[in-house]
């Protein structure tokens, strides 16, 4: 007789919401099938709830801390953590989904049919990489790792009558699956080194044996970097970025990519700051050695683009260095990684969104040329694609800014001044590219007259994610704090 | 004694099934011939207290992966001429010296009693051993790894959907019009 597990639904809220309500979606179209917009207002209003569970734990959490409650912060034998890491993570990722779901409402409506297949994707997707920023489990990370992946393989193939869509739905299923496997033999080798998949049962355990032959043990630690720099598009794992980018659906690409970098950046965070915080001379040097690539390869590939799209993924490439500028600090950083992560992730969402609002929902590829002049077609999306891009190009009084220094000052105090260098020259490069961008809105002549139509959601989220960019550039301090305290248990 | 009997038996089977593979003119005989293998193999880890490997053998290898053979090989066309030309050069030559170095390899290590990797529980040793039986994984799959096993369901949901949102795509009528005519 097997005695009945112990299970911790409080622990489990956000993540029961999500696939509730996906679950959810999936048989209200079924049964009544609605317009899909009221199944995008589903969606909305269940993030909404995730959000509020993920709250409800903040506020659980506080009272545990102060002794008012009894309980465990790793629920489940260790397999789920409740941490304000964790809970930042939730709602971060909650507040991108809602934000790609207003990006993507045209796009979604214009599936018809497949609709609710597409908004249950992006619930799942969401969940999965919720639970791999909210579990110490090497395992169950996988697992997170693959739901978020699996539904975005999907995404990216949605438009099909592209053929650049289903080209990039099969390199990103192909080339992601390789890189999850490469993921999951790093648990593997780590597990052989420390006999246990769970992170503080790791941290104990090499806090306290100093291995001879760490062979073993360092393999599994550079093939789980590995495999999540590709998640992250860090270089030199960066080659499908662009590609995908390009291709997939224009209203998803913003949630595609900000989602996949959360998830990543926090699950490497957490494994780096966690278990091996004792190793963080060796990794630490591997790490920058890879944020210096992404940061060269990615700003000087984006000077050279034709295409709005591949020059937005260069650019991330060249981010996803900028931030890893910040985990070269250790635990010390993660405050600035996460202020990096909301504010970038948000301007990456809002840039996507304009670029479905300019060449068609379900487009693939988006060139330069057609940004021409749009200043004068529709200056609302000129006026906030230039905000965001100055936003991404780290211009004082933006959120970008705050972003860059805080992660600089962290690197430069972890000793790594060099990598400071880099990244500064790296910045003067991509000033230089959304300076092209800018330039093309506002200088040239417009060479097509198509009227663009602004929808009430896309209106909203570009307003949105301007708001956050200038606020949080003019008033950084709350988001400051509520980052810094954003730490794992 | 009898884990004699029976390992002989089964192996022999095992081996049998092995040459029917290779042998048979028929196809579907082959297929029939590897599930006897497969079967045999499945009894060997069943004495070596495998019982969930036996079982997953059974159930994946026996069940499914046999079966999609036979739905390929039926959509080829069992009485179909088949080309038995073989086109990788000194074929033969070398399945013989891969095969030579495979025994040799297995020889040397019986010479060598290298046995350090091979369990030591069997059904004879110790009946009392769960090590690899279904109940043994059982027990933590449903206690304290409920939370893997389950959020896998949130995998099969996605396969789901996802299958049915790229597949029930219609590519619009004017293009695969014009794709069939090749313009």
């Amino acid at each position: 007789m097997i005695p009945p597990p112990e299970i911790n639904w409080f622990a489990l809220l956000p993540l029961l919401v999500l696939g509730l309500g996906a679950a959810a979606v999936l048989l209200v179209d079924v049964q009544m099938k609605p317009h899909p917009k009221w199944l995008v207002r589903m969606a909305a209003a269940v993030l909404l709830a995730t959000a509020a569970g993920a709250l409800l734990q903040g506020w659980w959490l506080r009272r545990l801390e102060a002794g008012e409650t009894v309980g465990t912060p790793l629920p489940f034998s260790g397999f789920l953590i409740v941490d304000r890491y964790a809970i930042f993570g939730t709602l971060l990722l909650a507040a991108i989904a809602l934000l790609g779901l207003g990006a993507g409402q045209r796009f979604i409506v214009s599936l018809g049919r497949r609709a609710a297949e597409a908004i249950a994707l992006v619930l799942l997707s969401t969940s999965g990489f919720m639970l791999m920023l909210s579990t110490p489990q090497l395992v169950m990370m996988f697992l997170g790792l693959e739901i978020g992946s699996i539904s975005l393989y999907v995404v990216a193939g949605f438009s099909r009558q592209e053929r650049q869509s289903e080209e990039a739905a099969i390199k990103y299923f192909l080339l992601g699956s390789f890189a999850s496997a490469i993921f999951i033999y790093g648990v593997a080798l780590v597990y052989a080194a420390t006999g246990s998949l769970q992170l503080f049962e790791q941290q104990e355990l090499l806090s306290r044996v100093a291995f001879v032959k760490p062979g073993v043990l360092l393999i599994g630690l550079a093939l789980l970097i590995v495999g999540l720099a590709f998640k992250v598009t860090a270089a030199p794992f960066h080659g499908w970025a662009p590609d995908v980018y390009q291709g997939a659906p224009a209203g998803m690409v913003g949630f595609m990519a900000a989602a996949a970098k959360v998830g990543g950046f926090a699950a490497l965070a957490r494994i780096m700051a966690t278990a091996f915080e004792g190793y963080i001379e060796t990794w630490a040097t591997v790490v920058a050695g890879i944020a210096v690539l992404s940061m060269i390869v990615g700003s000087f590939l984006a000077v050279v683009q034709s295409d709005f799209r591949r020059l937005l993924a260069y650019s991330g490439v060249a981010h996803a260095g900028f931030i890893l500028t910040g985990i070269v600090a250790g635990e010390a950083g993660i405050g600035s990684i996460w202020f990096y992560l909301a504010v970038y992730t948000v301007q990456l969402v809002g840039a996507y969104a304009v670029v479905a609002a300019v060449s068609g929902a379900s487009s693939a590829g988006s060139p330069l040329a057609s940004y021409a002049g749009l200043a004068k077609r529709q200056p609302m999306l000129a006026h906030a694609l230039t905000v965001l891009l100055l936003g991404m190009a780290g211009i004082p009084l933006t959120s970008g800014f705050i972003a860059k220094f805080g992660v600089f000052q962290d690197a430069f105090r972890a000793g790594f001044g060099w990598l400071v260098v880099v990244a500064l020259l790296a910045s003067v490069v991509s000033f230089f590219i959304y300076l092209r961008v800018i330039v093309t809105m506002y200088m040239e002549e417009p060479l097509e007259d198509r009227v663009l139509v602004l929808t009430v959601p896309l209106r909203l989220v570009l307003w949105t994610t301007l708001a956050m960019t200038v606020v949080f550039g003019l008033f950084p301090v709350p988001l400051l704090r509520l980052t810094a305290i954003s730490l794992p248990l | 004694m009898v884990e004699l009997v029976v390992f002989v038996l089964m192996g022999g089977g095992a081996l049998a099934g092995g040459v029917t593979v290779i042998k048979a003119r028929n196809p579907v005989y082959s297929a029939m011939g590897l599930l006897g293998t497969l079967f045999a193999i499945a009894v060997l880890y069943v004495m070596q207290l495998a019982h969930f490997v036996a079982a997953v053998q059974v159930i994946v290898y026996a069940g499914a992966v046999l079966t999609l053979f036979l739905f390929v090989i039926m959509m080829v066309g069992v009485d179909k001429e088949e080309d038995v030309r073989e086109t990788i050069p000194h074929q033969r030559r070398l399945a013989l010296a891969l095969g030579l170095i495979a025994i040799g390899i297995v020889v040397s290590l019986v010479a060598r009693g290298r046995f350090a990797w091979v369990p030591v529980a069997s059904a004879a040793a110790d009946p009392q051993a769960t090590n690899g039986t279904v109940q043994a994984l059982a027990e933590p799959m449903f206690t304290d790894w409920v939370l893997a096993f389950e959020a896998t369901a949130l995998l099969l949901t996605i396969a789901a959907a996802g299958t049915i949102a790229l597949a029930s795509f219609r590519r619009p009528v004017a293009d695969t019009a014009a794709e069939r005519t090749g313009v």
